[in-house]
């Protein structure tokens, strides 16, 4: 598998100090910088841009990594021309600064300089410890945000390895297995505790932690159930779903699916981010053809422009306004092709978006041998989304808080960095009870 | 084709075909380098400093160190570069040949002596090569050998005898260069005159320690664990440079023609120092960052500001910015004016507003909702500092105010 490997290279190398500190001369170094009133996590790159411009680099990581310990992942997975970018007053002029190449850029320099934010930090010694269910976005940004205010935490994580769907959910061409480590890493220099393997089975028995050592509890489990196509088959050899298909491509189960997809054509049901991700996952493996199918039209589609554009330019083509309507199977039980039925847009349906509507009579068939479904993610079988307070993140149960996927539906990593950041301050209050959260650490 | 403008200039009785000439450096070491610099259209050289073979010269090394300011690369060049290493005899037998072979080109031989002799036996040498005129180094400022370089420049005496010495054994013309490590070059270039040199170059390279290194606390170039106070150029020494070209052109005992030096990468470069009273200009620095083809640009951009401008003659440009330049006890302080903004085109960056409120009048206050500044205007003490730092060009300008306007006297507290 040695093409694949060479295939799942990261494709942008990202800035090197040179260009990194060109590009921050471009910043016009605003007053009350609205690129870091964009950020949902409050990393605050007007601040860490600056800090750049003056040659203060270590002070820049400091800012990027105190205010997101997801730095490093968040400039390289945010869709930042929407977000920070978006707000940057450059693009009055010409084009925005490139501000989530220059977060990476910070978080990969800590790294090279060995210039480690949290070295020398006491470790957490506080008396009471936090439960942290999940050690995805959410989770992480809650566990070494506790950390900082000194609260000891235990991250339970059923994964073998920390990440969540930052390894499980992510190409590696988008965010390389080393640079999640090395993420990784900065949480467990605050002295965050992990336990792996550890499957809390429901939210029962994550509650019931509240008794056994712990006396808060956060919930970031996240969406690991792949909603699927209602009334079609499932157990067609060479259907899969998206959280299939991209997990066993980080958990070992790389050189089989590469078996089953080279040289195939591949369907990819979904018109989001993670179809995207899918499509290009295919071609990497060596797919002959793949498809994206989509039921509405490009305009439409939920996934950001960019990756639209590099699916495009790298072959995937896209079938829109089809909608699938069945699988059909060879006698062996295996994928022969997609039922296929044309669509037409209508009126705007309560998304915002065209509703897509079936054309009777147009049915084809596209031959495929495999087919990855990917039209979302939902909690696991049993949960619901959790209910909590955007505000300080509680649920319902006291010593209880939820923030990510699981409270919010398929959304940022960002946001789950902010939630995790909301629900530690939140769950330090809840601890100390009016006393100061140093005092309570203490 | 349109009629172009001639850039030719007399200078000490020669003509140059351009104002633009290579300065005495690494840019000017050898004839065959020299063949493509003319080929490019540098008018002429100030050929690498000859030495006599008596004390070898050796280079340090490494010998020269850059001085980026942010993503702007070489803003300033510091070195450690000594005088020519390659021998009288050849660098003899390069002067001759480029006179053979490029006769409308100007070939003006940098010398140094360490001793009264040796000025003349350069200067005598040089002159039978073929050299058109000599410029007399006065100004390295790192020179290795003791009794040579700015040492030299900064001893009027010694700049007089020097001269002296060389006028009584050449005919050909002399250009002394000047260092610019010094209060008044106005002595040097005198005591110059005054030995018999028909015209001044300056600025040698500004006394500079460009960069210490923060592991190593060396200053650099590092030369095996050593830095030396040393020649620094490039675009940060322009000012002192036309500083010292005006004011040796409004003295009016000197009254020799000038040849400017100091950080000219541009024709506006060139023709600011035109502008100040230089007659030629010469360049190095523009050309270790970009090469001898700048001249190109030089004489395009020059030639066309000249047809705009409706300039038929370099000569015409010559000292024409002297007369308004003045001491500042001569400003009309009675007449005022104010920074006023263009505000349709404001992209709401707000740095206007922060440089305003830490080091100007306080004269702008910041609508959040709007991201506009919203000038106070008699607050403001046009200092134009705004408008340094407005990314949008000519967003913010001067605006003059009627006689009657008042400003607003600064806050005290207490």
């Amino acid at each position: 598998m040695s093409d694949t490997k060479q295939l799942f290279k990261p494709e942008d190398r990202g800035f090197d100090f040179g260009t990194a500190v060109a590009e921050a001369g471009r910043c016009l170094l605003c007053h009350d910088a609205p690129c870091s009133q964009g950020c949902p996590a409050g990393t605050d790159p007007g601040t860490f841009i600056r800090k750049l411009r003056l040659r203060n680099v270590t002070g820049a990581i400091r800012t990027v990594k105190e205010n997101n310990i997801l730095g490093g992942a968040c400039g390289v997975l945010c869709p930042v021309a929407r977000l920070c970018e978006k707000e940057c007053a450059a693009c009055g002029i010409d084009r925005p600064i490139r501000i989530g190449k220059l977060q990476r850029f910070l978080v990969e320099q800590s790294w090279r300089t060995d210039f480690r934010v949290f070295a020398g930090r006491p470790r957490p010694a506080g008396e009471k410890r936090v439960a942290v269910i999940g050690a995805g976005p959410a989770g992480l940004s809650c566990a070494a945000e506790l950390a900082k205010l000194g609260i000891p935490v235990t991250v339970f994580e059923a994964r073998p390895e920390a990440g969540g769907v930052l390894r499980y959910g992510v190409p590696e061409f988008r965010l390389p297995k080393a640079f999640l480590e090395g993420e990784i890493a900065d949480v467990r220099s605050l002295g965050v505790e992990f336990r792996f393997g550890k499957r809390i089975p429901s939210r029962a028995a994550a509650e019931a932690l509240l008794g056994k050592g712990f006396s808060a509890v956060f919930l970031g489990i996240g969406l690991w159930k792949a909603s699927r196509l209602e009334g079609k088959p499932r157990d067609v050899a060479g259907l899969l779903s998206s959280v299939d298909f991209l997990a066993a491509l980080r958990d070992g189960r790389k050189v089989a699916v590469g078996r089953a997809v080279k040289g195939r054509t591949v369907a990819v049901i979904g018109g989001g981010s993670v179809a995207i991700d899918c499509a290009r996952c295919a071609l990497r493996l060596g797919a002959q053809d793949v498809y994206l199918l989509y039921r509405r039209s490009y305009a439409q589609m939920p996934a950001e422009e960019d990756e639209r554009q590099e699916a495009l330019l790298e072959g995937v083509h896209f079938l829109l306004l089809n909608q699938p309507v069945g699988y059909l199977t060879d006698p062996r039980g295996g994928l022969r092709g997609v039922s296929l039925r044309r669509t037409r847009l209508g009126v705007k349906d309560a998304s915002g978006r065209r509703r897509p509507e079936e054309l009777t009579g147009s049915d084809w068939a596209l031959e495929a041998q495999v087919a990855v479904e990917a039209i979302g993610n939902e909690p696991e079988d049993g949960l619901g989304l959790i209910r909590a307070d955007a505000r300080d993140c509680r649920t319902a149960k006291a010593g209880v808080f939820a923030g990510g996927d699981i409270v919010r539906g398929p959304d940022l990593v960002v946001r789950a960095v902010l939630d995790g950041k909301t629900a530690a301050r939140s769950i330090a209050r809840f601890l100390t009870r009016g006393r100061s959260p140093q005092k309570a650490a203490r | 084709m349109e009629k172009r403008p001639d850039l030719s200039v007399e200078f000490l009785g020669k003509t140059f075909i351009n104002p633009f000439l290579l300065s005495s450096s690494p840019v000017s070491n050898s004839a065959k380098m020299l063949e493509r610099a003319f080929e490019a259209g540098w008018s002429g050289v100030a050929y690498k400093t000859l030495v006599t073979g008596r004390i070898p010269i050796v280079h340090p090394s490494p010998r020269m160190h850059p001085y980026h300011y942010g993503e702007t690369r070489l803003m300033g060049l510091q070195n450690v570069e000594q005088t020519t290493d390659r021998g009288l005899k050849p660098n003899l037998r390069d002067i001759a040949y480029l006179k053979k072979h490029w006769p409308d080109r100007v070939v003006m031989a940098s010398i140094m002596g360490f001793a009264n002799q040796e000025w003349a036996d350069l200067a005598r040498a040089c002159e039978d090569a073929g050299a058109d005129m000599l410029e007399l180094n006065f100004s390295c400022p790192h020179m290795t050998v003791e009794g040579s370089g700015c040492k030299v420049g900064q001893e009027h005496e010694l700049v007089e005898k020097f001269t002296a010495t060389v006028r009584k054994v050449v005919s050909i013309p002399l250009v002394a260069k000047m260092t610019p490590n010094l209060a008044d070059m106005s002595i040097p270039a005198l005591a110059a005159k005054r030995g018999g040199a028909d015209a001044i170059s300056a600025i040698n390279t500004v006394k500079g320690i460009s960069e210490i290194g923060l592991d190593d606390w060396v200053p650099r170039p590092n030369v095996f664990g050593k830095g030396a106070i040393s020649g620094y150029s490039g675009p940060a020494v322009k000012p002192i440079g036309l500083r010292f070209i005006a004011e040796l052109a409004s003295d009016p005992k000197l009254k020799l023609p000038l040849s400017g030096i100091g950080g000219i990468e541009t024709w506006v470069d060139a023709l600011e120092y035109l502008l100040a009273g230089a007659a030629t200009v010469q360049v190095t620095t523009g050309v270790i960052h970009y090469g001898y083809r700048i001249v190109e640009d030089m004489i395009e951009g020059l030639s066309d500001y000249m047809a705009q401008k409706g300039v038929s003659r370099v000569a015409d440009l010559i000292g024409k910015a002297l007369p308004n330049l003045h001491d500042t006890g001569k400003f009309d302080v009675a007449k005022q004016g104010v920074a006023q903004y263009d505000l349709d085109r404001c992209v709401g960056c707000g740095q206007c507003y922060i440089v305003c409120r830490d080091a100007g009048g306080e004269a702008l206050e910041w609508d959040a909702a709007k991201r506009r500044p919203r000038q106070i205007e008699d607050k403001c003490l046009s200092c134009m500092i705004c408008g340094f730092v407005c990314p949008v060009a000519g967003l913010i300008t001067f605006k003059k105010k009627p006689a009657s306007w008042k400003r607003r006297p600064t806050v005290t507290l207490g």
